[in-house]
């Protein structure tokens, strides 16, 4: 084998975005591979492609020698490839700990327990990981998530590892531990080839083969030491901008010498600043003093507390110890002064994507106050100054990513202010526009004397500042002029400099071990145990990750209790002690007889009585009152007579069914005192016709009896259906559904394992719900219980398939979310008996509730409750239930992608 | 003072700008509004109709047959003539809610003077509509009894009662739910809406960015509910005006000026605790968990669906005191249904203008810690 991975004409594009244009490449196999170039040109396109984790859009690739376009082929070189997608351990689980993640990984190959073992030790020991295989993977510094992730795609010993931007945001020394790392198991694994995306210049130098990439394409391809020669450039970085299109007159950056007045006034000063969250100290006792008008470089690794230092300088945070003066005024955290002085640009970019250009610039000028009449000059003036002119109408969302640094540039500066924070300004971007970025600075610095505080990771930016400081773990290790520091450690460069400086504050923690001793491959188990291994890797890690996620086990575990409390007492058709008051104007016996028969019931509760129409409508307006009775004068006499008397009935119409029941009610209180009297009285009636009803299964008509049931059916679709949509499209949201797509893990491998958990969690739901019912609310259990035990778990595995049905349409949490919401809860409660009998529904309404598996259930559940049914009733039911979970596991598998678009 | 009001307005009208590039919220707004108003008054009535009935005839006789031709369309299906067996199967099933029964000799012991009795079963699981239903059916049955027996014959009730439902005389019940759905579809878009313009913030960042600009957290948060409330109160006085007024035709007799200001209230409330949730919450898809049970709760327990008082004092109670929403349907109802002036509602709007002091004041001071976090 020749070359890893041969690609011709491939192009692939996102919309109307082209990301790979024509790339033919060839990439050596056995050797470090690399690929650069500046953020957006491809790069990770392309290696996701090579990892089959994205679809074949156009043009041929052969990885390993085989035709990637085919799933087959696809399918056998899987476990001979290992992906690490871009991002600090994007594609690990921050609640799982160091050990959990490796040995889901290894569960993933289908790995045998003590196979998993023995090489997790091995790997713990190799890459310095060892001394915390129980700390959560979100809890690691980036270098050890990086070394983590790397152990994760070493596990299964691949042909071809493919690393996305490794190294960035990762400190030096970490860097170059990882980089050691790599070339120590490519000792003792000579065949593998490793293929590398990285924007880091300095890092590519030590690569065997380089494609250097631009907007889509392929620029050139060589060693490293043939591209410098090719362009007579002295760093691989200058290599690169000459070769990019308009780059050979890039003339250097150049950092004219600063005239300060030594006893000004200093711009920043920090003093023994500290902050702690809880246990945890992110910066410990940082002091430095920044006079006006330096540019002062602020390096440290990612989580190192430069951010938290950064907001301590703006006034975002209040210190836990210490003070921060600006000009020798102490900044305080509402302090408004001191905020018109700084323009601050924070890490990505953090404009509003829903303004244009224009607006952002201009909210940014009335907020900062200028004058009314100054504003539209000054907009006019920055848009000029930083090339916006053109774009001043457009979204900045639809901008390069060069283009949107200079608008946050624009923004920050807005206002002509002293100081400027920038939080890493230049990562991602292609070094000609990096260096036309610091040529401003340079600009805003030395003629205007701004005082300029920025973070960066890259050296050669480094090196341009007046001053830079070193922070590790919250702490200044080092303070002054990049020269003066590499003399002081008496390295060759600011970068050794930097990785002398860890050494010396961590010693030889998390050193990388030469010995490294792969365990002879062990014969794999056969494929159906494979398979079993797999599922339940996902079912083992979505239990942990559950269980680690409290607002996701609070909504699974105590969602149910709540819906089921709110809406047992909330849907409620009992109509219990309504408003009743009486005006009795006839204060007969017969009169008093009446209301004590209304009384009498518990629909009604008597108030006090009313004086006139005007009080009535007071008190029915004010919703005080449901039922009103008037009595007039001569009421007994006229009974007694047999002068069918009249009485007024007034019902708060409000709320039709209150009224309706209630008018009921009084219609019958009426009626049965008419008949007794008549009785009493000795009047033969002329019919003697009775109309009798009789309750069934629920004598004393109470909603709760009927409700109950129906709500159970409500809740156990709901809530296990949005869990199970959540659980994948999480995946999706974090980066790790890239572990789905890359590793020879089954479509329904997946959706069984990761639904597995969220039945079990459902089925416990179950049972509380049935307590909770039966007890709290008093409904009789009158069916089989082991039926509806047995019908309940098919449901559940219904409504975690539908979820999961639903997570294949939906891209976000909250699209999620709302989508399963809205339509589980439509049908369930329209369509499947919870209020209108799903006798009564017109043909399509049945028709609707009846798709949906709560049509279903709900018979299942009132009837096991109060019809006494057992298996004799339910067994259609549980074939109609089981027939959902079938077809929704099809659905599922058909519809979810092991690639990506 | 001028300076915070004046930020305000303009972080306001940042705040309505990004409503409206927002095409899926835009689209929400007007589909919950109008469509989904219409679509669920309709469907989510209680009124009585096709309900299932069967008829157990035993008696042949020609009244009985008189009395099965009387149950009819809109409010009962046509019955179906059944056995006895054959219709206690069906009952349990659910496949007929009402069974009526007719004994043999029916008609000849009325015609003899003697007692005869004719049964309702009800299938009781079916509780929004069996009672009322049951007594319809009574009616019916006693007056084609009557007519038939002695037509023309005076009324047989010893008492006249002179009834009236005062403000819906007919008692229809999509006059009812099609206020009360506006008010549900108030409360779920502002509280999704509100809460969201937050986290939206939080997750780009560019709230730490206007933090550090001379702006307070306060005109932050005042701004949203300024510009959520806004959204959702002109859209929802609309929908009462042309949905609900002109195109379903459900008189609203309140002032529509006094709704305004008390919906306006309500909004305001309603926003102040979506930002209180958006404050415990890390990112969308959590938010998003933890608003659906509340939505549930708030709506379900406001009063709207079924009567505050048929719920547990205690509840009553908590409910009144945690959530504007009984407040605000106990005021709508005053307003909208028995024209209600200010002085009746004065208590509903100041306990809902209470709730959203206390949840911006825990907003404001969660504001900083929450960015820390």
């Amino acid at each position: 084998m020749l070359y890893v991975a041969e690609t011709q004409g491939i192009s692939h594009r996102y919309g109307r975005v082209t990301a790979l244009d024509d790339v033919s490449l060839q990439i050596p196999a056995g050797c470090m591979a690399g690929l650069i170039g500046p953020d957006g040109v491809g790069k990770t396109t392309l290696l996701a492609l090579i990892a089959g984790v994205r679809r074949l859009q156009g043009g041929a690739l052969q990885v390993l020698d085989r035709d990637i376009a085919l799933a087959a082929e696809r399918r056998a070189i899987a476990p001979r490839i290992a992906y690490m997608p871009q991002g600090l351990g994007r594609n690990l689980y921050p609640t799982l700990s160091v050990r959990e993640n490796l040995d889901f990984f290894g569960r993933l190959f289908g790995q045998k327990a003590d196979e998993r073992a023995a090489r997790i030790e091995m790997l713990l020991h190799a890459t310095g990981l060892d001394p915390f295989p129980d700390r959560p993977a979100g809890k690691l510094s980036g270098g050890m998530k990086q070394k983590l992730s790397l152990c994760s795609a070493l596990i299964h010993d691949p042909d071809l590892l493919i690393l996305d931007e490794p190294t960035t945001g990762v400190d030096p020394l970490s860097r170059r531990q990882f980089w050691e790392l790599i070339d120590a198991i490519r000792q003792h694994l000579p065949g593998m080839s490793v293929l590398v995306a990285t924007a880091y210049m300095e890092e590519a130098d030590r690569f065997d083969w380089l494609a250097a990439m631009d907007a889509g394409r392929v620029i050139a391809t060589g060693s490293p030491a043939d591209l410098r020669a090719r362009t007579g450039a002295e760093t691989l970085e200058a290599a690169f901008v000459r070769l990019l299109p308009g780059g050979q007159d890039a003339a250097p950056v150049i950092l004219p010498p600063r005239n300060g007045t030594p006893d000004a006034v200093p711009a920043i000063e920090a003093r023994n600043l500290t902050k702690r969250f809880k246990d945890f100290t992110a910066v410990d006792d940082v002091s430095f003093v920044i006079p006006e008008g330096e540019i002062f470089g602020f390096l440290g690794s990612n989580g190192c507390g430069k951010s938290t230092t950064m907001k301590m300088l703006t006034g975002l945070l209040d210190p836990t110890e210490g003070e921060t003066r600006l000009f020798g005024e102490r900044l305080g955290a509402a302090d408004m002064q001191s905020r018109m002085r700084i323009g601050y640009m924070s890490q990505g970019f953090s404009l509003y994507g829903e303004l244009t250009v224009r607006q952002n610039l201009m909210l940014h000028a009335q907020l900062y106050t200028l004058a009314p009449a100054a504003r539209a000059p000054r907009v006019a003036e920055v848009m000029a100054e930083f090339d916006l002119t053109d774009v001043a109408d457009q979204m900045p969302e639809s901008l390069p990513l060069g283009i949107r640094q200079r608008l946050q540039l624009a923004v920050a500066i807005i206002h002509e202010p002293r100081i400027l924070i920038l939080d890493e300004p230049t990562s991602g971007v292609d070094p000609l526009a990096r260096d036309d970025f610091w040529r401003k600075l340079i600009v805003l610095s030395r003629e205007r004397g701004v005082t300029i505080f920025i973070t960066t990771h890259f050296m050669n930016e480094a090196e341009r500042c007046d001053r830079i400081s070193l922070m590790h773990a919250g702490r200044v290790l080092e303070v002054g002029a990049p020269a003066e520091i590499v003399t002081r450690l008496g390295t060759a460069t600011l970068e050794d400099a930097f990785i002398a400086c860890l050494e010396r504050e961590i010693g030889g923690e998390g050193k990388a071990s030469a010995a490294i001793a792969l365990p002879a491959p062990v014969a794999p188990p056969g494929p159906l145990r494979q398979a079993v291994t797999r599922a339940g890797a996902y079912a083992w890690r979505e239990t942990l990750e559950l269980m680690r996620d409290p607002i996701r086990l609070f909504f699974a575990l105590v969602g149910p209790v709540i819906l089921l409390l709110t809406m047992g007492y909330g849907i409620s058709f009992d109509v219990d002690r309504l408003s009743f008051a009486v005006n009795d104007q006839d204060q007969s016996a017969e009169s008093r007889a009446l209301i004590d028969e209304f009384a009498s019931i518990r629909q009604f509760a008597q108030g006090p009585d009313f004086a006139d129409q005007t009080e009535l409508a007071a008190r029915m307006g004010r919703g005080a009152l449901t039922v009103a009775l008037e009595i007039p004068d001569r009421f007994g006499h006229d009974l007694r007579r047999g002068d069918r008397p009249e009485v007024s009935l007034w019902i708060d119409g409000a709320m039709p069914f209150r009224a309706e029941t209630a008018r009921g009610y009084a219609l019958g209180v009426v009626e049965s005192f008419g008949r007794r009297t008549l009785r009493e009285a000795g009047i033969a009636q002329n019919q003697q016709l009775t109309v009798e009803t009789r309750f069934l299964f629920n004598q004393a008509f109470l909603s709760a009896n009927a409700m109950v049931p129906s709500i159970i059916m409500l809740i156990l679709m709901l809530i296990p259906a949005i869990m199970s949509a959540v659980s994948v499209v999480r995946e999706k949201e974090t980066g790790t559904i890239a572990n789905f797509r890359s590793t020879p893990v089954g479509r329904a491998e997946f959706l069984l394992g990761k639904q597995l958990p969220y039945v079990v969690i459902a089925w416990i739901s179950f049972w509380v719900l049935l307590a909770l019912g039966h007890w709290l609310f008093a409904v009789p259990f009158t069916g089989s219980l082991l039926a509806l035990a047995a019908i309940s778990a098919l449901y559940v595995v219904a409504a975690t398939g539908f979820g999961q049905l639903m997570s294949s349409f939906t891209q976000t949490q909250v699209s999620a979310v709302f989508a399963t919401a809205i339509i589980t809860i439509i049908p369930t409660i329209n369509f499947s008996g919870l209020i209108v009998p799903v006798s009564s529904l017109a043909p399509a309404g049945r028709l609707v509730g009846q798709a949906f598996p709560g049509a279903w259930y709900q018979p299942a559940s009132v009837g096991s409750f109060v019809k006494g049914f057992g298996w004799a009733e339910l067994w259609p039911n549980a074939l109609a239930l089981a027939l959902f979970c079938l077809a929704y596991l099809v659905f599922s598998v058909l519809a979810l992608r092991k690639q990506e678009a | 003072m001028c300076q915070s009001l004046k930020n305000i307005l303009r972080l306001t009208i940042k705040e309505l700008r990004a409503i409206r590039v927002d095409r899926v919220m835009v689209v929400l707004i007007l589909y919950v509004f109008t469509v989904s108003t219409w679509m669920v008054s309709d469907a989510a009535k209680t009124d009585i109709e096709n309900l299932s009935v069967a008829v157990v005839d035993e008696d042949h006789s020609q009244l009985s047959a008189r009395l099965a031709d009387a149950i009819q369309p809109p409010l009962f299906t046509p019955p179906a003539q059944l056995t006895a067996t054959e219709a206690a199967v069906a009952q349990s099933r659910g496949d007929q809610v009402l069974v009526l029964s007719i004994p043999p000799k029916f008609e000849e012991s009325l015609r003899r003077g003697d007692p005869a009795t004719l049964m309702i079963l009800i299938d009781a699981t079916a509780v929004a509509q069996a009672g009322n239903g049951a007594s319809f059916l009574r009616q019916v049955l006693v007056q084609t009894v009557s007519d038939y027996l002695s037509p023309g014959a005076a009324q047989v009730a010893m008492i006249n009662v002179v009834q009236r439902n005062l403000y819906n005389e007919n008692l229809t019940g999509a006059w009812f739910t099609a206020v009360m759905q506006l008010m549900n579809s108030v409360t779920i878009l502002t509280l999704i809406l509100s809460g969201s313009s937050m986290i939206r913030e939080r997750e780009h960042g560019t709230i730490e960015h206007v933090l550090v600009m001379p702006v307070h957290p306060h005109e932050i948060v005042v701004s949203k509910v300024l510009a959520t409330g806004l959204v959702i109160l002109v859209a929802s006085v609309l929908s009462l005006e042309l949905v609900i007024r002109l195109g379903m035709g459900v008189p609203v007799d309140g002032s529509l000026a006094l709704y305004a200001t008390g919906a306006a209230v309500y909004i305001a409330a309603v926003a102040s605790i979506g930002l209180l949730l958006a404050s415990f919450t890390q990112n969308m898809g959590q938010f998003g968990l933890l608003v659906i049970p509340v939505i549930i709760v708030i709506i379900l327990l406001s009063g709207g669906m079924t009567p505050l008082e048929s719920m547990p004092d205690w509840l009553q109670i908590a409910m009144r005191t945690i959530s504007p929403a009984p407040h605000f349907v106990s005021f709508a109802q005053s307003v909208l249904y028995r024209g209600a002036g200010p002085g009746l509602v004065l208590g509903e709007l100041a306990a809902m203008a209470v709730m959203a002091g206390v949840a911006l004041t825990v907003v404001l001071r969660r504001f900083r810690k929450v960015l820390a976090g």
